[in-house]
């Protein structure tokens, strides 16, 4: 699964959070890999309350005790947001591009949120 | 007039096009996910710092706590929904979505 928005400016990523939980559900193997904007997803410190929305960084870390436990993160995308590793809600596997094509080859579909 | 941006600089060139039309010191107001522009650090830093020297730049404040962003560049002014109020009131306003 291909996670590429910012969290509560578009419903993608919510969508894409309720995709997961599916995938879960039939235990489907599954990677997630977030990339561009889709990294700000795992922001620490996300409170929209005053926007009467849930936070949507607070789900990911759950995902391991339903079985998703795959999970990347694209270096590049990172540094251009001034983000590191230390910055996000969950542990995830910090990958090239490069890596995260030979990653998206071995997978039988791919989904874009 | 006040020229709002609310996507996200590093997936839309919309900031880079408000700040071509905007007028010296025409107010600049981030919201949304406009609000990832105000984040120091990221790529689009020299963006809003060079837009900051001809105008005032604004980020809506409950939009950068819901996204985690705790620190804005400096000179950003963070208001709340009523100074959001108060700059619609004064300007003509300018979408850029």
């Amino acid at each position: 699964m291909l996670m590429r928005k910012a969290p509560y400016g578009s419903v993608y990523p919510a969508e894409g959070f309720r995709a997961m939980m599916g995938v879960a559900v039939f235990e489907l193997p599954l990677c997630v890999i977030f990339l561009d904007d889709g990294v700000y997803t795992l922001v620490k410190g996300q409170d929209p309350s005053a926007l009467e929305m849930k936070p949507l960084g607070a789900g990911f870390p759950t995902l391991p005790d339903v079985g998703i436990k795959e999970f990347y993160v694209h270096d590049q995308s990172l540094a251009e947001r001034g983000l590191t590793a230390a910055d996000l809600v969950m542990q995830a596997r910090v990958v090239s591009g490069t890596e995260i094509e030979k990653i998206l080859a071995g997978c039988a579909a791919v989904l874009p949120f | 007039m006040l020229h709002t941006v609310n996507k996200s600089p590093l997936s839309s060139d919309n900031l880079q096009c408000a700040l071509r039309v905007a007028a010296a010191d025409s107010p600049i107001l981030l919201l949304e996910d406009g609000v990832y522009a105000a984040r120091p650090g990221a790529r689009s830093e020299a963006l809003v710092v060079s837009a900051l020297r001809s105008h005032p730049v604004y980020a809506l404040g409950p939009d950068l706590q819901a996204r985690g962003i705790d620190r804005v560049i400096q000179g950003i002014r963070v208001i709340d929904y009523d100074g959001f109020v108060e700059l619609v009131e004064q300007h003509t306003l300018v979408p850029w979505q």
